[in-house]
């Protein structure tokens, strides 16, 4: 497997990471609801998703593979995959304690070892969509979907990310950076790299690969919601105001 | 076909443009009258690319004003109709046409009810003008209407980030935000007009109910110190490091 730099880098921090976040998977695979985001919007509330009985479904950067398990027990052939093998490992424990069996590979998904024309449905949360570089997966996306097929994931929010704080720390209302060159981010407390491109980027980012624009779904922390753990993302009384979260659909044109 | 009833917002638009337009073009005509080229920076269609081919399309500009961009189309072999809101506008636009010894339709409406046929037109354009001061769910459908399939809607315009970051008291933009997102619709400009902005996944589900593929989303950044009547030197070099003016291309299928 030929990884990018910044590939290398982001597996060597969720190595590190995959601890803290194998304690949090068994609450997340617990839930039976579909949920998307640190304000867990019900996806019964937002649509974002297709009918995904009898679809074949890969999950881009899945990490502990909660979302790749909902997906399953609505009758998804699903695979998961991400670059972290410490990550696959808690998604292999927990398809042990839970029962529930699914493909796990590990591969960046800038560079997926599948065959083209495959699923009908890509999706990604805190994923690939934000560690992995948009030039590179978005075309591996585009190439493995059936004509037809969907992809859905979740960004960070765009406003946010012009916000966002060098320190881990939430936002206030200062914008921090341009927003013309958005691409690559690296950030002094943390050691990832992330990706988050503006609005018109990633429209001629699915245009160049075939994707038609179906919808974006900015996410609003519902009213009374309560502070999450995330040291850096914004906080209920921001993300009242702004998106602190997107979710993209996409389709591949039949 | 009579004319449809306006809304408020329109009727109030209407009286606004009526008042300022010897002003507007005071401070603005000739800087715009120098052929295809857009917005706030009259950034060239040749280097934006835009339209494409006008030449034989039936084209209707929305807010046309005093018509530059319809007298620039028609010179390119393009059929135009230019409508706007304000009679004002388009006596300055006739008024030109005769000067330049050009002629084509001239329309006095609100592009939220346009008197026209449906699928009349080719392509349907605005470099700001209506899409600013027309309330988007009821002009999109009806650019819709009026488009043959095929057909492409360009339009420019403001941008939510410049909203959100507009400083009420000082009437300039800042670097910070300021107004909710989640809010934006429409704007009750101290000087009594009425505009409108939506969030960028509302203008992208308003053209898909409507039936429009998205083809692309051009953010202008303007050429550094790049000349504007428009917008101070401060604004435009605000406008280096954030959208302030972007172009939307969509297709009716």
């Amino acid at each position: 497997m030929n990884l990018t730099e910044h590939a290398q880098q982001n597996r060597e921090a969720w190595t590190a990471l995959a601890p803290e976040y194998a304690q949090n998977a068994e609450r997340a695979w617990s839930q039976e609801e579909i949920t998307w985001g640190v304000w867990q919007i019900p996806e019964a509330d937002i649509h974002a998703l297709p009918d995904v009985a009898g679809k074949d479904v890969i999950e881009l950067g899945c990490g502990t593979a909660y979302i790749s398990a909902w997906l399953a027990r609505r009758g998804a052939r699903v695979t998961g995959v991400d670059v972290t093998p410490a990550q696959l490992e808690t998604a292999r424990a927990m398809q042990a304690q839970f029962g529930l069996d699914f493909a796990l590979l590990e591969a960046s998904a800038e560079d997926v070892p599948l065959p083209g024309a495959s699923f009908d449905l890509a999706v990604s949360e805190y994923g690939a969509s934000i560690w992995a570089d948009p030039y590179l997966w978005v075309p591996e996306a585009a190439r493995l979907l059936r004509p037809g097929g969907e992809l859905v994931f979740l960004v960070n929010g765009t406003i946010f990310m012009l916000a966002a704080q060098e320190q881990e720390i939430p936002p206030d209302e200062q914008l921090r950076r341009p927003y013309f060159g958005m691409h690559r981010f690296e950030w002094p407390d943390d050691d990832g790299v992330d990706f988050h491109l503006g609005y018109g980027d990633w429209i001629r980012l699915f245009r160049a690969n075939g994707l038609e624009v179906e919808d974006l779904i900015e996410l609003r922390a519902p009213e009374g919601a309560a502070r999450h753990r995330y040291d850096a993302l914004p906080q209920p009384e921001w993300a009242r105001r702004w998106p602190s979260e997107e979710i993209w659909r996409v389709r591949k044109v039949a | 076909m009579t004319a449809p009833d306006l809304t408020e917002h329109a009727r109030r638009n209407r009286e606004f443009w009526d008042g300022q337009s010897a002003d507007y073009d005071e401070r603005n005509a000739r800087f715009i009258e120098r052929g295809m080229a857009w917005g706030l920076w009259q950034i060239p269609e040749s280097e934006l690319q835009v339209l494409g081919e006008v030449s034989d399309k039936d084209v209707l500009e929305l807010g046309c004003g005093a018509a530059e961009w319809s007298r620039s189309l028609a010179r390119a072999g393009a059929r135009p109709v230019g409508l706007d809101n304000s009679e004002a506008r388009l006596e300055r636009a006739r008024a030109a046409n005769a000067e330049a010894g050009l002629e084509f339709p001239l329309l006095h409406a609100s592009a939220e009810a346009i008197p026209l046929e449906d699928a009349s037109f080719d392509v349907v354009m605005a470099d700001w003008g209506a899409p600013t001061f027309a309330d988007p769910y009821l002009f999109v459908p009806e650019v819709a209407r009026v488009l043959r399939p095929g057909g492409l809607f360009a339009f420019s315009g403001g941008v939510p980030i410049e909203w959100l970051c507009f400083d009420e008291e000082a009437d300039t933009v800042s670097d910070r935000l300021q107004r909710t997102y989640f809010d934006l619709h429409r704007w009750e400009t101290p000087e009594g007009s009425v505009e409108f902005m939506i969030p960028m996944g509302e203008w992208i589900r308003l053209f898909r109910r409507t039936g429009f593929v998205i083809e692309d989303l051009i953010e202008v950044q303007p050429p550094e110190g790049a000349a504007s009547t428009y917008r101070s030197a401060e604004e435009t070099a605000w406008a280096r490091s954030w959208p302030m003016e972007q172009i939307w291309k969509v297709r009716k299928p």
